[in-house]
């Protein structure tokens, strides 16, 4: 569109506006029709007049019909009215009208609405402020979760501590669950569950290596007391005359004349220490300790120092405190490390159960 | 048949204001463009022009109880209220009991009446923007400046709106969109 027009038409409102009349602003025949609007535009009534008027109506006719007479030197002046209803509304806009609209709009509704409004932020800003004042952020810091820094909790192996043996015929079935035979300072008869032959002329009672004093739970038939299940008879896919899946001459799935695994005599197997080829375990889901109500009251701080073993599957057992800080914080710890995940150690990429020392400190911010 | 059904529309609109006077916003909403149209052009002020359609309005929801629905359009009756209100205003400003004979239309609708009603409908289906130009340039009185300001905008961005929201006007009523 031309911009010399869209002037000449603000130049002619601006007279128009200014209060010329139209036959002063007829010398443009084609801004004419359209000046001529404007001039009706100028008798558009406000929108505030409308709504006003109408609220003004719809409470006249709230009222009972005799009292509905309108007497215009008594009614309040619209003009009046409609400037107090602007200050009003700069601040509550429907909150002192009663009216309809699009939809029913009562002050009451506003009123309970707004007071509605007003206790959620009550709510919201005082259960902050009691965050605030009653801030007590646990920070657990495990120091070291692991027997390996702990020194006067867990030493430390330098080496495999275990002993163990195994054993086994090369049979094709594993061996059946049973009772190892008795520890003794030597071995004259390997155990075994297939006797190959019973007809021997020198005869002696079958044990293993270990220390004598040591009783082994005698459960009647000789087997791997390791073993899951019972099978049938046999000594087992091992070698070196004894029972198990290992070597030698004991029983187990280990290396000599002992029991379970490890080697050299003696048990073997059970719960590991870490080092000497045992990993330590990660936590996978370590959630917080709560604070106890005393300790938090007093402001108590300090560690607690716990020693539990992690199982095969990553399961904190036998948690318990080696350290304690007490004032309930004992037993928050505990509660929070049994709710402990780990990724168990390994030993020889198999997970075993390993011992190790949890450090939990207390501290109030 | 159009007329008929508006005829109708509009005597059950009187009867259940009658029985519900909070019905009275219907019939209010109907007419208040041709009422307030019909009362500015005659009168010097937007304010007088307000007051006598509150007037107007008040008056007739006051004494719709006696209303007898004879087939004219209600617009028709409350012209006629208009014009009396509109006549006992100049009797008192001048002293003279005449008033200008166009001044008592009470049988039909005013054609600028109905002319301005008209044009407040043409002027909501404008698009937001140069609608509220047009309300702050011709009912608030503001200057192009003063709502270039207030909107944010360049004056020449102003000047082309209003112009294209007035030309709009225009083609419509030429067409007859209404």
């Amino acid at each position: 569109m031309p911009s010399y027009e869209i002037e000449q038409l603000d130049a002619a409102l601006n007279a128009l506006l200014a209060g010329q009349t139209l036959q002063a602003l007829r010398n443009d025949p084609e801004l004419l029709p359209m000046i001529e609007i404007a001039s009706q535009l100028q008798l558009t009534p406000r929108l505030e007049f409308r709504a006003g008027l109408r609220d003004q109506l719809l409470a006249q006719a709230s009222m009972p019909a005799a009292d509905r007479v309108f007497d215009a030197k008594l009614a309040p002046s619209i003009h009046a009215q409609l400037k107090s209803r602007s200050v009003r509304d700069s601040v509550l806009p429907p909150l002192f009208s009663t009216g309809v609209s699009m939809l029913p709009v009562r002050g009451s509704h506003l009123a309970v609405s707004f007071a509605l409004h007003v206790a959620a932020l009550a709510i919201v800003l005082s259960s902050g402020w009691w965050m605030v004042e009653n801030r007590t952020v646990v920070r657990k810091q495990i120091a070291t979760r692991f027997s390996g820094t702990i020194d006067y909790l867990l030493p430390s192996a330098p080496g495999e501590l275990h002993g163990g043996g195994g054993g086994g015929t090369q049979d094709k079935m594993p061996p059946p669950r049973g009772s190892a035979p008795r520890f003794s300072d030597q071995q004259l008869t390997p155990p075994a569950v297939i006797v190959k032959n019973e007809a021997s002329k020198l005869s002696a009672e079958p044990a293993v290596i270990g220390p004598p004093e040591v009783k082994l739970p005698q459960l009647g038939q000789i087997g791997d007391p390791t073993a899951a299940i019972l099978t049938p008879p046999s000594n087992g896919t091992g070698s070196g005359s004894g029972i198990g899946t290992g070597e030698g001459t004991g029983v187990g799935a280990g290396n000599g004349p002992g029991v379970a695994e490890g080697r050299g005599g003696g048990i073997g197997g059970g719960i590991y220490h870490v080092g000497g080829g045992v990993s330590a375990p990660r936590t996978i889901y370590d959630p917080d300790p709560e604070y106890s109500e005393d300790a938090r009251k007093a402001k108590y701080q300090g560690s607690v120092t716990l020693s539990l073993v992690v199982d095969s599957e990553g399961h904190p057992r036998n948690v318990h405190v080696v350290r304690s800080l007490g004032m309930g914080l004992d037993e928050k710890a505990i509660e929070a490390v049994s709710k402990w995940r780990f990724e168990p150690g390994l030993k020889n990429g198999r997970p075993v159960a390993v011992q190790i020392g949890v450090e939990v400190v207390f501290r109030l911010y | 048949m159009k007329a008929t059904e508006h005829d109708t529309d509009e005597r059950f609109l009187i009867q259940a204001a009658q029985r519900d006077a909070t019905c009275f916003a219907a019939l209010y909403e109907a007419n208040f463009d041709r009422v307030y149209g019909f009362v500015a052009r005659r009168v010097p002020s937007r304010e007088e022009a307000e007051d006598l359609t509150a007037e107007v309005f008040h008056q007739a929801l006051a004494s719709l109880g006696g209303f007898e629905w004879q087939g004219t359009p209600f617009a028709a009756w409350l012209i006629g209220i208009a014009s009396h209100l509109i006549a006992r205003r100049w009797q008192r400003a001048t002293g003279h009991i005449e008033v200008p004979a166009d001044e008592l239309e009470t049988i039909g609708v005013s054609d600028h009446a109905e002319r301005q009603a008209v044009l407040a409908q043409l002027v909501d289906r404008l698009p937001d923007d140069q609608r509220l130009v047009i309300r702050r340039r011709f009912v608030d009185q503001r200057s192009i400046r003063e709502i270039a300001q207030e909107l944010g905008r360049s004056e020449g961005a102003i000047k082309q709106l209003q112009f294209r929201a007035i030309e709009t006007l225009r083609n419509q009523i030429r067409s007859g969109h209404a």
